[in-house]
């Protein structure tokens, strides 16, 4: 386990966590929404960690695999990140069917937290542009 | 007639959630194209490799997105829209 976690791209270390710690700060303001719109509860809560796992572990998972492709041939690299994201899909979509199936999930606090790291994507640059 | 039209409704939106998960073919496509494209430019300059995964991975997940978008539409065709649909039927017909 130890040396898997080693072998991992210093890169892709920095960028997952990056992706978690925005997934994290815009799951708060998640919770805070709800609040306010006075319609929270455990389901939110419940709904909310799974799909802030879901979007962290998503882009970690691509982030691998970006990393495994990366020294491969042209082909195989472009199948396997084909491959990947097929399989990433499917996870997500039974995700986000769990979370509106199972009534311990709210189904929207599951949906809305897979488009954070887009978001974490797009204030990047402003960011970038802070620290310099 | 009332159970006909409820069918078309559910077989409809069954049938539009499949469609737009066509959608989320073309991440996959483009996310093998761009990793192909990296895979040159580290082949070519090796040196570049820790910016060059940096940046895939970033375009990586904007490439995503689209697919997301259309598993929401797909998710919110199947468990949101029958019903809403339904409500809309059976007030129109007054029952």
């Amino acid at each position: 386990m130890q040396k898997w976690f080693r072998d991992i791209d210093p890169t892709v270390k920095k960028e997952s966590l990056y992706i978690a710690a925005v997934t994290g700060i815009l799951s708060l303001f998640l919770q805070a929404g709800f609040l306010i719109a006075r319609h929270w509860d455990h389901t939110v809560l419940l709904g909310n960690l799974l799909g802030a796992v879901t979007a962290a572990g998503n882009f970690f998972l691509m982030a691998i695999t970006v990393q495994k492709a990366v020294t491969r041939e042209k082909k195989p690299a472009a199948d396997l990140m084909k491959f990947s994201q097929t399989m990433r899909l499917l996870m997500q979509v039974v995700v986000a069917v769990l979370g509106f199936v199972l009534p311990c999930f709210n189904g929207y606090a599951v949906i809305i937290p897979l488009f954070f790291p887009r978001i974490a994507v797009m204030i990047r640059p402003f960011l970038d542009k802070k620290k310099q | 007639m009332l159970e006909l039209a409820i069918g078309i409704i559910l077989g409809c939106c069954a049938l539009g959630a499949g469609a737009a998960m066509i959608a989320g073919i073309g991440p996959g496509i483009g996310e093998g194209n761009a990793v192909a494209a990296a895979c040159e430019a580290i082949g070519r300059q090796p040196e570049s490799k820790g910016d060059v995964t940096s940046t895939m991975l970033m375009g990586c997940a904007v490439a995503e997105t689209t697919g997301l978008y259309a598993l929401v539409i797909a998710i919110l065709l199947i468990f949101v829209a029958p019903n809403l649909l339904v409500d809309i039927l059976l007030k129109a017909v007054g029952k």
